[in-house]
């Protein structure tokens, strides 16, 4: 599968800096899109696309702080690094407490630029193929049958298969054979690694 | 006895002439006691004795005292008369008689010592050389003839003739004499009553020996005690204060154990209970010769009035004192018109340092320091003018030390003199109060000039961080674009563009905030640039004295107006001249000066403010409008960058540069205003 290339998301309301930085990025590799204002990013905020974003903090209308708390109400979690024209101490602790990747000054050096992207980049890609395989886990867990999904249950609670086959009034070679039939589903290889994937699951249903 | 027939008539008659020997003796003893007042009592009483016994002898034993038996009569012819002696056995107690004569000599030559000594050499020659050839006569004639050593008649007529004689010349001229003198003295004590009576004063005598005391009129009513009543000396005391009564007779007994005056006041209560003051003054006489007291005599009077107007005097003296002392702040009396100080009280030597002799005639100028010699003649010329002033002033202490005080001065005069008399309460607690608080007031002001530079300077930095950033990275762009085998030239131009459209951008937001600074709603008129010098200079006067600037303006009388902000100008005219106040702080020159010359040059006027302090460091003048360059240690190194900002905002120019003569000028030159500007 050819894995899609993270963008860079520009937000600042000044132009010519939003330009300037577009241009550098772009320059230093990496693929980048910009807008104008935080309004202009909720639009079309292409959550599916890795990268993370660049926003400037003082903006008018939607701030990058109104920006961040947006994002997190849609569940959606691209790493935010603030740019300032000044910083300030209050603020960025506010950010950093929220999430936020990094907090720079618009004249910070390129290095402190260049590091804070690849980190927020590397960061979104790490927490993609998370999603992802256990997106991958539950689609499994779903093509197991109503009688497959009982037997899980109780095989999790590590009872055995004498205890399973009473407690759903089965024989006890039918809970075998249920057993087997999980495994192969799931592709796992011991009841122990049931369990995880039993748990790793649970975990993304909340 | 003279005349005697026979020894036994010759006998009796000698007997019976004792008897008036005997009473010539005592009589003349008593003569000598009591007119010359003279001679020893107890040698009289011997004497009397020996001479009464001797009288006993003469009619007890034989005869008689000369002879215990006349043999014979002798006549023999004396003095042209036909006289008896006789001739006998000689009695043995004559020795008695003789003895008695003898003492009586010695009582006499005792008497007559003590009479000459005392001065009275003619009394002691004409009575006592009578008395005393008449009793050595009698002793002599007496041995010689009862022992038949001559034949005299022992009759001695005539030596008690010429005694009696003399005795009585003396004593009528002594009497006469005492009559005289009485007289006179009576007259006299008349003139004398009158005259004390009229004096209200009172003449007395006590007299010891009665221990009675005799007064006038006048000195009885003074003591309230009646004309004829007797006045013994406790009957005196008891009209005595009782607080003084001690004191008065210890006093007195002293004045008569020493012989000398008394001299004193002292309180009686009258019957009636009412108090009186009397001033006595006394002699005590002594009885002559021996020095024993005999009186005392005075004048009384009475001086009630005179002693309670002084206690009330005193009185108010001590309230007076009582208040000068008490005052919190210093007093002062000074003459008019020498202006020396006469009067002051402790506090002010305490809060000055001087001591009383040097406080004593000081002239009110020594107090202060010559610059201030104006400001005091003329607060003198208004107390004299107008009768008060009230001012605040500095006074030097002797440490040198300058003590403000808050002093007034008022016109006062006595009948005898002028004086101007006030008082200085210490302000310097206040002083220092008020120094403290120009403190913090600066400080504030300092503070809220760094707080809102600090928010210029914040908002600045991130109005420019928006251009410079997108410059930055613009640049960062092209360099790594650079390190393209084959970079997009186009892009390139393009970027090269932005950069300089964002150096533009930086350098409006710069002009914007310096325009901010400027802009200060100034509302623009005609200003004659004469008052807003004045009024700067009026401002900065308190400061100018302070640190002890001379302040020197030269104004041209024919100056343009200008057209302009006045705060703005103003502004910039009092930093120029705290500018130079500090430029003469360190190592100030002998007479710190700074110069405001203003006049007009050419289509400007021209305000050229000069000092005469060190100058500048020629490093320095090239940065000396730079914001936040300061050679001062609170500088915020905005003043002059400011100044110049407003005097460039009003099209002039302002510049500095040394003075040949040292110190530095700093000049403004404001165009005029225009004629077409309303």
């Amino acid at each position: 599968m050819n894995a899609p290339v993270p963008i860079v998301r520009i937000v600042d309301d000044d132009a010519s800096f939003l330009t300037a930085v577009a241009r550098f990025l772009r320059a230093s590799g990496f693929e980048v899109r910009t807008y104008a204002s935080a309004a202009e990013f909720l639009l079309q905020p292409e959550y599916d696309v890795p990268g993370c974003i660049i926003a400037d903090l003082h903006m008018p209308g939607l701030s990058g702080m109104d920006l961040q708390e947006a994002l997190a109400k849609e569940g959606h979690k691209l790493p935010i690094i603030f740019l300032s024209g000044q910083g300030d101490i209050p603020t960025s602790v506010q950010a950093i407490r929220r999430g936020a990747e990094d907090f720079l000054t618009k004249c910070a050096p390129k290095e402190e630029l260049l590091n804070a992207v690849n980190r927020a980049i590397n960061r979104d890609a790490h927490e993609r193929a998370e999603r992802e395989r256990l997106e991958a886990l539950r689609a499994r867990l779903a093509t197991l049958t109503l009688r497959e999904h009982e037997v899980l249950q109780h095989v999790v609670q590590g009872k055995l298969n004498k205890q399973i086959a009473f407690d759903l009034s089965i024989h006890e070679r039918t809970v075998k054979y249920h057993r087997t039939s999980i495994m192969t589903k799931l592709n796992a290889f011991s009841s122990a690694e049931l369990t995880k994937l039993w748990i790793e699951a649970g975990t993304i249903k909340k | 006895m003279m005349r005697a027939e026979t020894p036994t008539q010759f006998a009796t008659a000698l007997r019976w002439f004792h008897v008036p020997v005997w009473i010539i003796i005592v009589s003349l003893m008593g003569f000598v006691l009591v007119h010359l007042r003279a001679g020893r009592r107890w040698l009289a009483w011997i004497v009397c004795i020996l001479r009464t016994f001797s009288l006993l002898l003469n009619f007890l034993v034989g005869q008689n005292l000369n002879y215990l038996e006349v043999t014979r009569l002798r006549s023999i012819h004396f003095l042209g008369e036909s006289v008896s002696v006789a001739e006998g056995v000689s009695n043995p107690c004559m020795f008695i008689g003789q003895l008695s004569l003898l003492l009586f000599l010695v009582f006499v030559i005792d008497a007559i010592i003590s009479v000459w000594r005392r001065g009275d050499s003619r009394q002691a020659l004409v009575i006592g050389g009578s008395i005393l050839s008449f009793v050595l006569t009698a002793i002599v004639m007496g041995v010689l003839v009862v022992w038949q050593i001559v034949i005299f008649p022992l009759t001695l007529s005539i030596f008690f003739l010429g005694f009696i004689v003399v005795m009585g010349v003396e004593m009528s001229r002594s009497t006469l004499q005492v009559v005289q003198l009485s007289d006179e003295l009576s007259q006299r004590t008349d003139w004398l009553d009158l005259a004390a009576d009229s004096a209200g004063v009172g003449i007395w005598l006590w007299d010891f020996k009665t221990n009675h005391i005799w007064g006038t009129e006048r000195a009885r009513t003074l003591y309230g005690f009646s004309p004829d009543e007797p006045i013994p000396f406790e009957k005196y005391l008891s009209r005595l204060h009782p607080d003084d009564l001690n004191w008065v007779v210890q006093a007195s007994q002293a004045c008569i154990k020493d012989g000398t005056d008394f001299r004193d006041d002292y309180r009686i209560v009258l019957p009636d209970g009412s108090l009186r003051w009397m001033r006595v003054t006394a002699k005590t006489f002594l009885v002559s010769a021996d020095s024993i007291p005999d009186r005392m005599t005075g004048i009384s009077v009475d001086i009630t009035e005179y002693k309670e107007s002084q206690l009330k005097q005193q009185k108010e003296q001590e309230f007076t004192n009582t208040l000068l002392e008490g005052l919190p702040g210093i007093f002062y009396l000074y003459t008019l018109p020498d202006l020396r100080l006469v009067r002051w009280n402790k506090n002010h030597e305490k809060l000055t340092g001087f001591s009383s002799e040097e406080m004593y005639g000081k002239h009110v100028l020594d107090w202060f320091a010559p610059a201030d010699y104006p400001a005091i003649a003329h607060a003198v010329e208004v107390v004299e003018e107008q009768g008060n002033v009230s001012m605040e002033l500095e006074i030097l202490k002797k440490d040198g030390r300058s003590l403000p005080l808050q002093a007034t001065g008022i016109f006062f005069s006595d009948g005898k003199g002028e004086y101007l008399m006030g008082i200085g309460m210490d302000i310097t607690r206040r002083k220092q109060m008020e120094l403290e608080l120009q403190q913090k007031r600066n400080e504030l002001t300092h503070v809220t000039r760094v707080s809102m530079i600090g928010e210029l300077a914040s908002t600045l930095a991130h109005e420019l961080n928006q251009p410079l950033g997108a410059i930055l990275r613009n640049a960062e762009a092209v360099e790594l674009m650079l390190e393209d085998q084959s970079p997009d030239i186009g892009e390139l131009r393009d970027i090269m563009q932005d950069i300089r459209k964002d150096d533009k951008r930086a350098g409006e937001v710069i002009d914007r905030m310096r325009a901010m600074m400027k802009k200060r709603e100034a509302p623009q008129r005609h200003i004659d640039l004469k008052l807003l010098v004045d009024e700067a200079l009026v401002l900065v006067q308190p400061d100018a004295k302070k640190r002890k600037v001379r302040l020197v303006l030269d104004v041209n009388p024919r100056l343009p107006l200008i057209y302009g902000d006045q705060v703005q100008l103003q502004q910039v005219f009092i930093n120029l001249l705290l500018n130079a106040f500090d430029a003469l702080g360190d190592n100030p020159p002998e007479i710190p000066l700074v110069t405001v010359l203003v006049q007009p040059v050419g289509e400007t006027v021209e305000v050229a403010v000069s000092d005469n302090g060190p100058g500048i460091e020629p490093d320095n003048i090239a940065h000396l409008f730079k914001p936040f360059f300061s050679t001062k240690s609170d500088g915020l190194g905005m003043g002059l960058a400011i100044s110049r900002g407003i005097i460039e905002a009003h099209s002039g120019r302002l510049w500095a540069k040394n003075n040949k003569a040292g110190g530095a000028t700093f000049t403004i030159t404001l165009p005029m205003a225009g004629r077409g500007v309303a």
